[in-house]
């Protein structure tokens, strides 16, 4: 993907640029807001990262003015510690989601990579399928191998996020804040407890492994 | 043995007046007293003298048949009811001014119902004296009625004058005592408010005063204020502080990662760098949590309160720590009324509830049961943590709320204090009213929502946008 950074910290900038040229990506790295900005408009990017605090140009000005153009292009908004009115205020300005400060390099990486590259689904499918795993989105079924398995409201919900998204790391906040609506840190481990139910209802008894665990990063279902 | 039971007045100014009211009325009854008897006194020794000299009269008359004469005349003249003369010859008629008259010797003091006369009145009682005179024996007896009028005049003054005058002294002590007890109450109410940490409370009513209750009640306020200054000048510092380490803290972290993903670590190098990092993890959320409240505090985010539903928010947060709850081996129930609106933040709320419900998991565990409530009233919204642990003792109920504060019993135990003081700011944040209860036992943690503003355009727009 091609990803362009506006972050006026240089460790960070570099951090964040290094890591994610050693993904793969192509990234272009700005550290003002305007520079950022006539950057944005004149280049083509799939994913933009943008700081909330940027000299001259704020990043939330940024962003606004970007939506107001008709650019489009997917926005990870960075807040600074502490920040609950910024990123708030970031999603309303046109971010298409944001990160806390510090963050591991595997939250951000994800989630560029869920608002990157939006597959262009079937909009609403009938049923989800992974390897022999079925889930019908209508009945509420879910099979594997052919063999019904019953899952509680809350697993099938974190199986179906997970079934989306199949291939594609999802870490433990990412899960919090898509199946419970909870945008808070510390509970993170909470989420393997979770995890670890839907994996003895869906892996255990049929000796494969189809949810793993990406270290430092989250969990993902495995296509194959 | 029973112990002496005394009566305890706590109160000083009722113990006061009572006490004064008491020396008022004993002082008062022993002028009374002493008047009084020092009247009588002069009373009976004027009757006695009188008495005398009507003896000597009679004495000094050596002559029998004129002394008859005497007596006759005398008795024929005098008012039984002011003197009484009966003489009682040795031979011969009595010579008497009534018809009968107690045998008596020497002095005494006799009621009139002692004599009797045919139709005249008698006095009530009399001085009486008895003695030899000539062939006879002669019974002189005076009227005391003048003592009895006396005693009686002041029966009525102390019945009429001293009793009034104790119950007026006695109201009025009263009712200074009462007024005192109040101002007393007030600055002992503000007192324990204050020493119990809610550094806001005064004692009202001070200014424009100028007597020792109002200047203690000054000192008190003054007091009180000087720790609230401490208070939010401490708060101030914490919030500085987490900003100016934010962006090292936040270097520190990447450079971390960086060591974690860039190099070829031994197994021993990277469990100390993962060390490393979960400690550093832990600052930043301490920091994160100190940046948030000052941040909620700051009260920005009261314009982006929209139409929630708490039951909602309750729903998904225990869903979400129930298997957290059942691996801690407790019980979470719930008792969640549907259309909880309130006017809230969603995110705010959730946070709300986790930090409440994670207190009663850590800090109420013991009890073994955890149940969420939320309600509606008339009045709007109810929200109830309770646990069955071991609860939160009143004194430290407000302390709690404060940032970084923890019980002693939990200084030991995960995390560092700020998770009830968020509680606190939040529902500030809400115009909520958060109440630590006893659960008896445990610890009921209580928020009342108000009713959100109906018919406002609020829930139309949904969340305001910052310019
Ligand atoms: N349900 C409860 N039962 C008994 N004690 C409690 C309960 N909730 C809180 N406390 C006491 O109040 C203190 C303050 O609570 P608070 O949530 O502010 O801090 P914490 O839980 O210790 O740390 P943090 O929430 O920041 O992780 C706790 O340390 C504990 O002593
Ligand atoms: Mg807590």
């Amino acid at each position: 993907m091609k990803i362009l950074v506006i972050e006026d910290d240089a460790a960070t900038g570099a951090y964040i640029a290094d890591g994610l040229r050693e993904e793969g990506h192509s990234v272009d790295l700005i550290a003002s807001g305007a520079d950022g900005l006539v950057q944005a408009t004149i280049g083509t990017y799939d994913v933009m990262v943008v700081d909330r605090m940027l000299p001259g140009l704020d990043g939330m000005s940024v962003v606004k003015t970007l939506r107001a153009t008709k650019n489009a292009t997917p926005v990870l908004f960075l807040t600074a510690m502490g920040g609950v009115d910024d990123r708030i205020a970031g999603l309303h300005a046109g971010a298409d989601d944001y990160l806390v400060k510090p963050f591991a390099f595997g939250e951000l990486s994800a989630r560029i990579a869920a608002i990157g590259r939006r597959p262009k689904m079937q909009d609403d499918p009938i049923s989800l399928t992974v390897a022999d795993l079925d889930m019908n989105l209508l009945t509420r079924k879910v099979t594997r191998a052919g063999q019904i398995i019953d899952l509680l409201p809350r697993e099938f919900a974190l199986l179906e996020q997970l079934m989306r998204r199949k291939g594609r790391v999802q870490t433990r906040t990412m899960l919090m804040e898509s199946v419970w609506d909870i945008h808070y840190d510390p509970l993170t481990n909470v989420v393997d407890t979770h995890i670890s139910r839907l994996r003895a209802k869906i892996d255990k008894p049929f000796g494969s492994e189809l949810i793993e665990t990406v270290r430092g990063a989250g969990y993902r279902i495995n296509v194959a | 043995m029973m112990p002496a039971r005394v009566l305890r007045i706590r109160s000083t100014p009722l113990r006061l007046t009572v006490i004064l009211s008491v020396i008022f009325t004993a002082t008062s009854l022993a002028c009374f007293a002493t008047t009084f008897f020092l009247v009588r006194a002069n009373l009976t020794a004027a009757i006695l003298s009188d008495m005398q000299q009507t003896v000597d009269t009679f004495g000094s008359t050596a002559d029998l048949a004129e002394l008859r004469e005497h007596l006759t005349e005398a008795a024929l003249t005098t008012d039984p009811a002011y003197r009484i003369l009966h003489f009682l010859p040795d031979d011969g008629a009595v010579i008497a001014n009534v018809k009968r008259a107690a045998p008596v010797s020497g002095f005494a003091v006799l009621p009139g119902s002692d004599f009797a006369t045919s139709d005249r009145p008698l006095a009530e009682s009399y001085q009486v004296r008895s003695l030899r005179i000539g062939d006879g024996q002669l019974i002189v007896a005076q009227s005391r009625d003048s003592i009895i009028e006396m005693a009686e005049v002041f029966a009525a003054a102390v019945l009429m004058g001293l009793l009034p005058a104790i119950g007026i002294a006695a109201s009025a002590g009263l009712w200074v005592a009462r007024r005192t007890q109040q101002r007393i109450g007030t600055i002992q109410t503000a007192l324990s408010a204050i020493t119990s940490g809610q550094t806001a409370a005064r004692v009202p009513g001070v200014a424009g005063r100028h007597d020792d209750l109002s200047g203690i009640g000054q000192d008190v306020n003054d007091m009180a204020a000087a720790q609230e200054a401490l208070l939010v000048s401490m708060r101030q510092v914490s919030t500085d502080i987490a900003h100016d380490l934010k962006t090292p803290i936040q270097r520190v972290s990447v450079l971390l990662d960086q060591v974690m993903t860039k190099t070829d670590l031994s197994a021993a190098q990277e469990t100390l760098l993962l060390r490393a990092k979960d400690e550093t993890a832990c600052i930043v959320r301490t920091f994160q949590a100190l940046l948030q409240l000052a941040q909620i505090e700051g009260g920005a985010a009261r314009d982006r309160l929209t139409a929630v539903d708490l039951t909602d928010i309750a729903r998904d947060v225990v869903d979400f720590l129930e298997v957290d709850a059942e691996a801690r081996g407790l019980i979470l129930t719930t008792d969640l009324t549907s259309d909880a609106i309130v006017a809230g933040e969603r995110q705010l709320l959730s946070q709300l509830l986790v930090n409440l419900i994670q207190n009663a998991m850590l800090h109420g565990g013991d009890g073994g049961s955890i149940q969420v409530t939320v309600s509606t009233g008339p009045d709007g919204v109810t929200l109830v943590v309770a646990d069955r642990g071991p609860g939160i003792p009143e004194h430290e109920r407000s302390k709690v709320l404060q940032r970084l504060y923890r019980l002693e019993r939990s200084r030991t135990a995960d995390g560092n204090g700020l998770g009830l003081a968020l509680v606190a700011a939040v529902c500030t944040l809400h115009r909520a009213h958060l109440t630590l209860a006893d659960n008896a036992p445990g610890l009921a943690a209580r928020i009342d929502f108000p009713k959100p503003p109906s018919g406002t355009g609020m829930f139309a727009q949904g969340p305001h946008l910052p310019q």
